[in-house]
């Protein structure tokens, strides 16, 4: 049996409702499970249930991962955020087995979703009402605090997810 | 002084967001004060400012107080978090609006965190000048900075200005840099690797196109200067006890550090100074720091009056 169908045999069933993430750079699956906190998601939403497919063969990529998440929606938002780190992936949502992609594009502003690196910022605050934000600097790869004007970089995001 | 439109009604956050005209304009203002002293006396009359300083100040206060009453404002405020509500928790937010409530045409802020003055400003209607946020920005000291250089030397262009000291945690040293980014000059960073320019700053400079070389001694560069900007170890920033025992001192400007200097350069320094600059400048030529100190005055009073649009009569 040929090496591609014997990983179809072992790729989990089709989902009805629910977002794959395809073209994920092989054995980072993880990350992008960090980035969308899909451990805390699972724990809120019990009927959720992920698949993570890993050393995939792939024609762009040579090997990928796969995440596929069972009864959930990635937020575009989110997948966008991803794109940052991973600027190879796409994104399949499915809606009663009709499949529709997207292609996660690197924002210029992110809003809410990642902590400043300066732990003294003025986002890093808890009690004071304000919602981070970075604009991005795409040829840097790099993003930097609206407020205090620290930089991260790329690769440093998902170490900076917001729980 | 003609109704200014470049600082009317805007917020002082970052020196990043004036150009080099803007700030020739406004030296051009501080001069024609010095000349006609009592020109500004009144002129904003009936409006109230606010000064939120959540850390303790000395001068940037006392100027931006004597500011204010000589414009003819009424003042409120706090010039430390142990006199105000902040000691018992409120926030930069709450206390913001609060004196927004009572009336405040403009908010003066002073605050630990970097980035506290952007979300000020975003918290009110209300012009909002940045005091000093952490370890990031202080515009108006980074202005009086280049009016003093600029007055000693005629000009700022073609200078070679060494920056030494605590790079990394004080804000005059980043804000200072980024204001000579609109000039023409030569920037070396004097300091330790651990206490060198932020990464956002270079960033900046380099995206300016602005020299700027990186040095440890003092020694090795101090001929060449035409301006050396001396500050403070910031204690009080450094997160860690050891590191700061591992600086401290490191760096002391006295008559033999400066042996092989110009005759022409001029030392400046923020103030307060603790061991980093000896006493011993003080009586010579070198000094420049109590002029820049006092450069203050003019530059706050003037900087008020057309923010809140008063400009002369």
């Amino acid at each position: 049996m040929s090496e591609k169908k014997v990983e179809e045999r072992m790729l989990v069933r089709k989902i009805e409702e629910g977002t794959v993430i395809d073209h994920i750079p092989d054995w980072k699956a993880e990350t992008v499970a960090k980035v969308l906190r899909l451990d805390r998601l699972a724990r809120m939403q019990a009927e959720i249930s992920v698949a993570i497919l890993q050393n995939v063969t792939s024609k762009s990529l040579g090997r990928k991962d796969i995440v596929k998440i069972d009864r959930w929606q990635v937020d575009q938002k989110d997948a966008d955020i991803l794109a940052l780190i991973f600027p190879t992936i796409t994104v399949n949502y499915v809606n009663q087995w009709k499949v529709s992609k997207y292609t996660p594009k690197v924002p210029d502003v992110i809003e809410g979703r990642i902590r400043c690196p300066e732990v003294l910022c003025i986002t890093n605050q808890e009690r004071e009402p304000v919602v981070p934000k970075f604009r991005t600097l795409k040829r840097e790869r790099m993003l930097q605090c609206f407020y205090c004007d620290s930089l991260l970089d790329f690769d440093s995001v998902p170490d900076h997810v917001r729980s | 002084m003609a109704k200014e439109g470049n600082f009317f009604g805007r917020d002082i956050i970052s020196i990043r967001d004036f150009t080099r005209d803007q700030l020739e304009r406004l030296f051009q203002s501080v001069e024609d004060l010095e000349k006609s002293p009592n020109s500004l006396d009144d002129l904003l009359r009936g409006k109230l400012a606010a000064l939120l300083f959540f850390e303790p100040s000395t001068r940037t206060y006392s100027s931006f107080q004597i500011a204010a009453a000589t414009l003819g404002m009424q003042i409120t405020g706090f010039a430390s978090p142990a006199t105000s509500s902040v000691s018992k928790g409120e926030t930069l937010h709450d206390t913001t609006r609060m004196f927004e409530g009572y009336g405040a045409d403009c908010f003066v802020i002073r605050h630990p965190m970097p980035g506290a003055a952007r979300f000020a400003a975003e918290t009110t209607d209300k012009p909002v000048i940045n005091a000093g946020d952490g370890s990031r920005e202080h515009p108006t000291q980074a202005m009086m900075d280049l009016f003093t250089i600029r007055k000693a030397f005629g000009k700022l262009d073609g200078l070679k200005v060494g920056i030494l000291g605590d790079l990394k945690y004080g804000r005059t040293a980043s804000s200072l840099a980024y204001a000579l980014s609109n000039y023409d000059v030569e920037l070396t960073f004097i300091a330790p690797e651990a206490l060198q320019m932020r990464p956002e700053v270079r960033h900046f400079l380099q995206q300016r196109g602005t020299t700027s070389k990186v040095e440890r001694d003092l020694r090795n560069v101090v001929g060449g200067l035409d301006v050396l900007y001396v500050t403070r170890i910031q204690k009080e920033r450094i997160p860690d006890p050891t590191e700061f025992e591992k600086v401290k001192g490191l760096y002391q400007v006295n008559l033999a550090a400066l042996k092989e200097a110009k005759p022409s350069l001029k030392v400046l320094h923020p103030l307060p100074r603790v061991d980093e600059l000896a006493a011993e400048l003080d009586a010579t030529t070198y000094a420049n720091y109590f002029v820049q100190a006092a450069a203050g005055l003019p530059l706050r009073t003037v900087l008020m009056s057309l923010v809140l649009g008063g400009g002369a009569r």
